[in-house]
């Protein structure tokens, strides 16, 4: 086995201190500006009519009512606005470029015709106030030719069923052929043959929202042929490029503002369609315009991630080691393709032979997209409650399983920068005192009340790759930190200026950060990934050693003079996979009588490389698996199979956990540094849910001895389980 | 929840029908101060056949005569029209706790109050928090214990915690979860929301 040692991380000055928020006072004191706090002079307000129904064929829209309101500025159909969101449904779900754009045949547009899921845009108003513009909606008539529908990525695939694209029902791939995504290793059958065991089972997932605070927003204002848009985004780069291809005007001619921004988790990546149609509005009406979308809206109307099927076939040795794992999966992704519907997680297995095919189908439920740590809490979910459950088959202790069995990178497969996750495993297993919490036997406490632990572990991307970063010296020894980053929670801003006080070698008072306007900020590769820290932190360091050079060289700059240093730096790994580790830890108690789970205790251990701030870093793991929980126990955006309507679209409907639901999470960092990524820095943001729902499903099994194969657990489903 | 005085109790939803014409006084009473937006864009079009009515508020330790539209929330006369943007609008249906304010001392959500059934009552905002630039106990020990990750619904989070401490000055965890449940955190800064609360308890936080 290759395994590098973790050398314990050199202490630095600035980095490693906890660190309240460079912005904390904006933040408290309801002066810190988010999209919807913006307002230009004239402004006008928007609402947009959206589509009653799952499937439907618009025969005729009159707007003849509507337009006579008085106050009424300007009404967008799809009849009078063609724009394709090109980063809304994309063939291949990839993030889309210009060729794909191009050739893809699903196209997008900020209107179709048909309308595909209970929630499509028929049509957008502006109007001199909301009142106006929500009565206008109302004297809108459609004449929809109703169409039939269906909901569940299976039975899409059905022989009959209906086909919501002239191709059929399987979402083709970037270059429009009609294959699930499939990945192989060894030879599967032959593992089958020679693996003492063979198991197989069914797991699903459901449909669960991003669910952000903030509903999405955004102000659009023209001066001449110069678009300004506020609005809430995860990327201000990207949104910046993909509003200019989608309304075909020079990236130069579009201006993207986003300073403070209420949670995304992914919602918010690139454009979304209210960015074009308010952009379209506001140059239909000549005047600034603001949309605003409703709390409904922003559940069915934008995406979440998207529900899966997994059926799991795994061949293991009588002494636990696992010989094949096939995975045959089905990803429902709504009508239009915003992301890849993967499924993640039988990659983090040694496993000589694998075989992984997934379809990501179109259904006339609402869209699927970006969802923090978009393939794998799912997957984990399916596949480590599958391992799970072979460890109890063969009588192991799971924690031994995965010892066994976890990704190591060993043989022939590319090696990692660092690994730690057996650390991980051992020291979480001690601070959590699993041996004293787990059951063997399953379901074994007396009484109606009973308890029991589940674990599970990950590892997650943390690529190198491009970024920006300007900062300049004024001659009061200010610096000034540029880099295109949006604080969307994790808190990028203070980030960005602990690795520049560090790199310059001044106090954090002496920087400031320029951040969230494109006029004014450098590329930066958005906030998604879990990039930031490791990719713009690494070009705020080389912009800091490019500034030291310019004082060396010319000195400190004097009365109205600067001193800048840039950089744009392309890292790449050198044969090397770098990933954050982590393993989660839970015990939870279960009311037999009522179907309650609620969690006692929860100890998380996360390898992210060396943690900038641990105050803020601490807070990310700590909301991530508060997430998970979530995820695991109640989050469901239900429909209803007769008539195709969503349920339960909103905060209480979905049920996300609230302060009394919420656990005491214990965060334990293992800092490393690779000697890659900014002194050592891994992702955090997003690896903190990927274990979480599998760790809880596990847990639930050990308190009352009975899988729970479908999320999420709720009450029904366990009373269900018990009957 | 919030008392309401006898003539102004009526639902929203069945306001917001149109049913609520009996509010129709004063319509032409003349707005003081710079009450109408600046712009002119959410009420410059004088539709007369939108009720309106003058109140008398006290929004953050100030009295004002306001001229609003009975179909107006409370948020939407404290955001559009006082550019009081520190409360937030997360569901507009009164389930997530964003836009809490204090009404006469005590938590409501702002969403689900007319502007005008403020009318003789204070309201306190997450702008009126600090005083004289001095930062509240409970903002600072929010800052200390990283309470906003996303800071959407710290302001709501912040006005929920005054008004428990206003009326327990020494809660348990549990009484702080209790008094903060109506206010959702999709970041789930749960732990740190509680810690700052008992913090700023601690340290004699009014």
């Amino acid at each position: 086995m290759r395994r590098q040692t973790n050398a314990p991380v050199k202490p630095l000055k600035t980095i490693g201190h906890p660190t309240p928020r460079i912005d904390a006072v904006a933040r408290v004191t309801g002066k810190a500006a988010y999209s919807g706090d913006v307002r230009l002079p004239g402004m006008l307000y928007a609402r947009v009519l959206r589509s009653p129904h799952p499937h439907a064929r618009i025969r005729r829209i009159d707007l003849s009512r509507a337009l006579a309101l008085p106050g009424v500025k300007a009404i967008l159909t799809h009849e009078n606005c063609k724009v394709v969101w090109g980063a809304g449904g994309i063939s291949g779900g990839l993030q889309y470029n210009d060729e794909i754009k191009k050739i893809t045949k699903h196209r997008r547009y900020a209107f179709n015709n048909p309308v595909r899921f209970v929630g499509d845009p028929v049509a957008a108003v502006a109007a001199v106030n909301r009142h106006v513009a929500e009565e206008a909606l109302r004297l809108i008539e459609v004449d929809y030719e109703v169409l039939g529908f269906v909901l569940e990525p299976e039975e899409a695939l059905k022989p009959g069923a209906v086909q919501i694209w002239p191709e059929g029902n399987l979402s083709p791939t970037a270059q429009n052929q009609l294959q699930p995504q499939q990945t192989r290793r060894g030879n599967v059958e032959e593992g089958f043959r020679t693996a003492d065991l063979v198991f197989e089972d069914r797991y699903s997932t459901a449909f669960v929202h991003n669910a952000q605070m903030e509903p999405r927003v955004c102000l659009a204002s023209w001066d001449a042929d110069k678009l300004t848009l506020y609005t809430p985004t995860q990327g201000i780069s990207n949104c910046r490029s993909d509003t200019a291809r989608d309304l075909g005007i020079p990236e130069a001619k579009v201006q993207i503002v986003c300073q403070y921004m209420g949670g995304g988790f992914g919602n918010k990546n690139q454009n979304q369609d209210a960015d074009l149609i308010t952009a379209m509005l506001a140059k239909e009406a000549g005047a600034p315009v603001k949309l605003e979308l409703s709390r409904k809206e922003d559940f069915i109307g934008v995406h979440g991630r998207w529900p899966t099927v997994q059926y799991y076939k795994v061949g293991v040795s009588r002494d636990g080691v696992l010989k094949a794992i096939q995975l045959r999966g089905y990803s429902g992704m709504g009508p239009y393709r915003k992301n890849s519907g993967s499924i993640g997680g039988i990659d983090l297995y040694q496993c000589p032979n694998i075989e992984r095919v997934v379809y990501p189908v179109y259904t006339n439920k609402t869209v699927s997209g970006n969802f923090r740590g978009p393939e794998y809490p799912q997957g984990f979910y399916g596949i480590e409650s599958m391992m799970d459950d072979v460890a109890y088959k063969l009588k192991m202790d799971p924690v031994d399983f995965i010892l066994k069995n976890m990704t190591r990178k060993s043989n022939d497969e590319v090696p990692y920068t660092n690994y730690s996750l057996e650390e991980c495993m051992r020291r979480g297993a001690e601070a959590f005192e699993w041996k004293k919490r787990w059951r063997p036997q399953p379901g074994s406490d007396p009484g109606p009340i009973k308890r029991g632990a589940g674990v599970s572990f990950m590892a997650f991307r943390s690529a190198l790759g491009r970024s920006n970063a300007e900062i300049r010296l004024d001659a009061k020894g200010q610096y000034t930190v540029f880099v295109g980053v949006t604080d969307v929670g994790p808190g990028a801003k203070t980030t960005m200026a602990m690795i520049a006080s560090e790199a310059l070698g001044v106090p954090l008072s002496k920087v400031q950060v320029v951040w969230g306007d494109t006029d004014r900020c450098p590329y930066s590769v958005g906030e998604s990934g879990s990039r930031t820290t490791i990719q713009t932190g690494q070009a705020v360091i080389e912009a800091a050693e490019a500034l030291k050079r310019q004082i060396a060289e010319k000195g400190s700059p004097k009365g109205q003079n600067t001193l800048a240093g840039s950089a744009s730096p392309n890292p790449s790994l050198e044969g090397k996979v770098r990933a954050a580790f982590g393993a989660h830890f839970v015990e939870v108690e279960v009311d037999t009588e009522l179907g309650r789970v609620r969690v006692l205790k929860y100890v998380t251990v996360h390898d992210s490389g060396r943690i900038i701030n641990p105050l803020t870093a601490t807070s990310q793991i700590k909301g991530g698996a508060t997430m998970g929980i979530g995820m695991a126990l109640h989050e469901d955006l239900l429909y209803d199979r007769r008539n195709g309507q969503p349920l339960t679209a909103g905060f209480y409907g979905a049920r996300i956990l609230t302060h009394r639901d919420a656990p005491e999470i214990e965060v334990i960092f293992i800092e490393s540094d690779d000697g890659y990524g900014p002194y050592g820095a891994k992702s955090i943001g997003e690896s903190s849910k990927v274990p979480a729902v599998a760790a809880v499903a596990n847990a639930v099994f050990n308190a009352i001895g009975r899988r729970m194969k479908d999320l999420p657990i709720t009450r029904d489903k366990i009373l269900g389980a018990l009957a | 929840m919030s008392k309401n005085k006898s003539k102004k109790k009526i639902s929203r939803r069945k306001f917001l029908k149109g049913t609520g014409a009996a509010f129709a006084v004063a319509t032409a009473a003349p707005a003081l101060e710079a009450q109408r937006p600046a712009n002119g864009s959410a009420s410059a079009v004088a539709d007369a056949s939108v009720p309106r009515t003058t109140i008398r508020v006290v929004i953050n330790g100030a009295e004002r005569r306001i001229e609003v539209e009975d179909r107006w929330t409370l948020v939407e006369l404290l955001r559009d029209h006082l550019q009081l943007t520190g409360t937030k609008i997360g569901c507009d249906r009164g389930e997530c706790g964003a836009c809490t304010v204090l009404l006469d001392g005590k938590p409501v959500y702002s969403c689900s109050n007319l502007a005008v059934w403020a009318d003789g009552r204070s309201v306190q905002t997450v702008e009126g928090l600090a005083e004289d630039g001095r930062l509240d106990p409970l903002q600072r020990s929010f800052i200390e214990h990283d309470g906003p990750q996303c800071g959407f619904c710290t302001s709501g989070q912040l006005m929920a915690a005054k008004g428990l401490l206003t009326r327990n000055p020494r809660p348990t965890a549990d009484d702080v979860r209790a008094g903060l449940t109506g206010n959702l955190c999709r970041c789930s800064n749960y732990n740190r929301y509680v810690e700052a609360v008992l913090a700023a308890a601690k340290g004699g936080a009014r």
